[in-house]
């Protein structure tokens, strides 16, 4: 399980569809928005993957100009099989 | 996990980004989350950032951006956010393995676990065998701009005082040592004269070479929020590729390679043209010279570009006057610089325009763009030149600034010493009032050093391979990886039957997989250590959880490794004969228990919070091994040669309390700019600006001309080979591919390419594809989209990934002056598999 929180730098004109857009993602709450367009984030996933697709899928969010990560707990997947370096 | 205890994770992190973003949860309060938290500093690059360290259960299993960190004020990258799992991949290495056949080490046999004590015999006894047969230079190290400070320390000192080579060259030379060799030129000191806080203070910024949006994110986040919030602030990109900084940019500007060295020249001249210098400061604080030219590229010395160089390697400077410098950036005119470089003459005078400018406040970023070039120490040089014809410089916002890839890139590899040219605070070896002046600190007979620098990084695997250096010790860095042109120089040098190569790691990377032992390093937490940024800035954190397995730090290692000798096998009689009290002594006691490292006691280590943390080099050794050495390393910086060029720290103990502090730190108080009267304490009233690591006060304007590359593109090699980075990845990614998410992330290295190109070749995006230079060939895939998008002629391939090894292809060409190589030109072929 992965628990984070982001700080979302967002153009402001985008706030409305950057807002709509996270409210389609499971485990992803908004907390508080800024006056200078910030977006006070958490994503809360059952496993390490997800976490991960999620993270990378709200980075590219149309209109976020610059994601930063904050908080991150993590606990090791205990059946999921993880993928690591496969190249030595 | 209950759901309670979820929730109030969930109420931590969601209030940490709150604080962050600086805005208030009503209702949300702190919850008791059960986890011991302690500052600390992020593993990867050189910003520096402080992060918060969650322990539980002697498991790190949570961080934080730390909000009270100047540098990063809360905020972490995507790196930083996955920190606490780099200790914990799936492979890392719990025992020493040696090469062994039929129960003893064979040069061909299989990696079997040995204990310490098996390892460090063998190890020992390959040293002593070099040694004998040919002397301390056929003894080596490799170390690391990740190196804690007192782990370089600790090594720089085993190689020069106790074994008496200066062999030891740091991974730092692939990074930054065409940028120190700049500052040593142009100002006489090491290491930027501004700071971060530049980012809030600037009206505009020019990034040339550096990719800050994916490699220092942090940094960029700044500079958006300053470009955003400020009216007329503007962003100017120079890149041989459009990558992510240009969206942000106002004037994005694609060059051919190695044009910036004529674009620089280019901006001098509008300057001059125009009269727009800064003729009191010039007066004042500019001495003009120029520097030898057609210098070679560092190649090998029979290679024909060598042996077609007038002045290989040469770089005396000649004063000249302002009229023969004006003189000489004259043929650099805009038409000439457009059509050289390729860049639009309106975007060029643009440039120009934001630095001829008196009142707008200008900072430069530059870092592997610049640095990674076979003109590398010029092109750093240039750049100075235009701030200082304007004066802009060692002031709020007016700052040319090199930035770091590497987290002690300048705490450690610059400032300790391990350069194979260095001592302790810019100390060298080549100065017989610096050798002494070590020699009366670590109380060594007059002589111990060697006055020759040693064999560089690039030397060092050349040498390797022509069998003149035979046991050689790789501490914290994958360097097989991460040097150039592997195929011929470095694998062949490690595989050498006559060498004896130990590779220090956490992990089985490309390099401990070449080498014939290898030994489990404990990383990052499981050691007390300290980091010094790109912005002066020297961070400590405490040792928060045990070693994973049997590893130990690389400075218990180096500690635990000089007990094997006795003085008598490393130092000739002669020498022996001025300390007779050394006789008989072993190197671990003339060197770290010499009534200095060891001076303080091994009590435990306390938080201000009264919780204890274990540190388990003091625990073996029975000392406080990192103040000892700390304390030690101070010691050149107050006295001696260094003491007036300003390289002051405060004490051990404050380190340990302040979220880092910018030195030269003078009675506890840091400094932010240097060189200018009100911000650095070693400028008088009255002196204005005074460069003082020069004699006469005065910085040097270099002048250097433009320069071909040393390998273009032809008609049969028709591509430009850009190698580089991306923001997932970590450098060769021995940490960050271990982060399963990371891995996710971006799980292979591709090679970004222009559509045009790949049309023209019949490849489609996706396609596996062959890249072929001179040296080598791999097999990738073709990116024709994406973050990174070449123009025609160029392709752009990331190093990060251990089954695509882009050095097999690169050139191992240098900067003839830093030994630094250009790992960003040379050409290659692309075709469909």
């Amino acid at each position: 399980m992965s628990i984070s929180s982001l700080v979302m730098h967002v153009r402001p004109e985008a706030i409305d569809a950057v807002t709509v857009a996270l409210g389609e993602f499971e485990g992803v709450e908004l907390h508080a928005v800024t006056e200078d367009s910030r977006l006070v984030v958490t994503v809360d996933q059952p496993d390490n993957r997800k976490a991960s697709d999620t993270l990378t899928r709200l980075q590219g969010l149309s209109g976020v100009l610059n994601a930063s990560l904050i908080y991150n707990y993590f606990e090791p997947d205990t059946d999921a099989k993880e993928e690591g370096d496969d190249s030595l | 996990m209950t759901v309670s205890r979820r929730d109030f994770i969930k109420t931590n992190a969601a209030l940490a980004a709150a604080t962050a973003a600086g805005v208030n949860l009503p209702g949300a309060a702190k919850a008791e989350d059960g986890i011991r938290w302690d500052k600390g500093v992020c593993r990867f690059c050189g910003t520096g950032c402080g992060v918060l360290v969650g322990v539980q259960d002697g498991r790190v299993v949570a961080t934080q951006g730390d909000p009270d960190a100047p540098v990063n004020k809360g905020l972490n990258c995507i790196k930083g956010y996955f920190l606490s799992k780099i200790m914990y991949g799936k492979d890392r290495l719990e025992t020493p393995l040696l090469r062994m056949k039929d129960g003893k080490y064979a040069k061909d046999g299989e990696f079997t676990p040995v204990s310490w004590d098996q390892a460090f015999d063998v190890m020992a006894e390959k040293w002593k065998a070099a040694m004998k047969n040919k002397g301390p230079t056929s003894v080596g190290m490799f170390g690391s701009g990740q190196w804690t400070l007192w782990e370089g320390y600790a090594a720089s000192k085993l190689m020069k005082a106790g074994f008496r080579s200066n062999n030891i060259d740091p991974n730092a030379r692939h990074c930054m040592a065409s940028a120190v060799g700049a500052f040593i030129r142009a100002f006489g000191i090491d290491e930027p004269m501004g700071c971060y806080d530049d980012l809030e203070h600037a009206d505009a910024f020019v990034l040339w070479g550096a990719n800050m949006a994916e490699m220092h994110p942090i940094l960029w986040s700044r500079l958006t929020d300053t470009r955003l919030t400020k009216k007329g602030c503007e962003v100017h990109v120079l890149s041989t590729f459009e990558n992510r900084c240009f969206e942000l940019a106002d004037n994005g500007m694609v060059f051919t390679p190695q044009t910036d060295l004529a674009i620089l020249n280019f901006i001098a001249n509008y300057i001059i043209e125009n009269k727009a210098y800064n003729q009191a400061f010039i007066d004042k604080s500019v001495n003009f010279t120029k520097t030898p030219t057609d210098i070679g590229y560092g190649l090998r010395p029979e290679h024909p570009l060598e042996k077609k160089a007038k002045n290989p390697a040469k770089g005396k400077l000649t004063n000249i006057t302002f009229e023969e410098y004006a003189a000489s950036v004259k043929p650099y005119t805009l038409e000439y610089t457009s059509k050289l470089s390729g860049v639009p003459q309106d975007q060029l005078l643009a440039l120009a325009k934001v630095y001829a400018d008196p009142n707008k406040k200008v900072s430069s970023y530059w870092t592997m763009g610049f640095n990674q070039h076979t003109r590398g120490v010029w092109v750093n040089g240039l750049l100075y030149n235009v701030h200082l014809l304007m004066g802009k410089i060692s002031e709020p916002g007016n700052s040319p600034f090199s930035l770091t890839g590497q987290p002690s890139a300048c705490g450690t590899a610059r400032e300790v010493g391990t350069f194979a040219h260095r001592l302790p605070a810019d100390l060298v070896v080549m100065n017989e009032a610096h050798r002494k002046y070590a020699e009366q600190v670590w109380k060594l007979p007059a002589g111990t050093i060697p006055p020759k620098p040693g064999y560089h990084a690039v030397l060092q695997n050349r040498m390797l391979k022509d069998g003149k250096l035979n046991a050689y010790w790789v501490q914290c860095t994958n360097n097989m990886q991460a040097a150039p042109n592997m195929n011929e120089e470095g694998y062949p040098g490690y595989r050498n039957p006559e060498n004896f190569i130990t590779v220090s790691d956490p992990y089985p990377t490309v390099t401990a997989m070449a080498a014939d032992l290898i030994l489990p390093t404990a990383m990052w937490m499981e050691k007390e250590g300290a980091y010094g940024n790109a912005e002066r800035r020297t961070q400590f954190w405490r040792q928060q959880v045990a070693p994973y397995g049997q590893a130990k730090s690389d400075v218990w290692q180096v500690i635990e490794f000089s007990k094997r000798f006795k003085m008598e096998d490393v130092w000739p009689a002669e020498l022996l004969d001025q300390k007779p009290e050394y006789k008989g002594k072993t190197l671990y006691e003339v060197l770290y228990t010499n009534g200095q490292v060891n001076k303080f006691p091994a009590d435990p280590v306390k938080d201000a919070a009264g919780n204890v943390y274990e540190n388990h080099e003091s625990a073996d050794f029975g000392f406080y091994v990192q103040k000892g050495l700390f304390e030690e390393y101070r010691l050149f910086q107050y006295e001696g040669p260094a003491a007036k060029k300003g390289h002051q720290m405060a004490d051990f103990d404050l380190y340990h309390k302040a979220r880092g502090l910018r030195w030269p730190v003078i009675d506890g108080k840091e400094t932010l700019w240097r060189y200018r009267e009100g911000y650095d304490p070693f400028v008088k009233a009255g002196e204005g600006v005074k460069f003082y690591g020069k004699p006469n006060g005065k910085a040097n304007v270099i002048f250097a001309p433009y320069e071909p590359a040393a390998e273009s593109p032809d008609d049969n090699y028709n591509l430009w080979l850009c190698t580089g980075r991306v923001l997932e990845h970590w450098h060769s990614g021995s940490m960050t591919r271990r982060v399963p998410e990371l891995y996710r992330a971006y799980p292979g290295a591709k090679i970004y390419m222009h559509p045009d190109d790949a049309e023209a070749r019949g490849l489609k995006r996706g396609q596996a594809v062959k890249v072929e230079t001179r040296r080598g060939e791999l097999v990738t895939r073709v990116e024709t989209r994406g973050r990174n998008k070449p123009p025609k002629g160029l392709v752009f391939m990331p190093w990060f990934d251990a089954s695509q090894l882009v050095n097999k292809l690169t050139l191992d060409a240098t900067d003839p002056l830093s030994k630094e190589t250009d790992f960003k030109k040379c050409a290659c072929k692309v075709m469909a598999v």
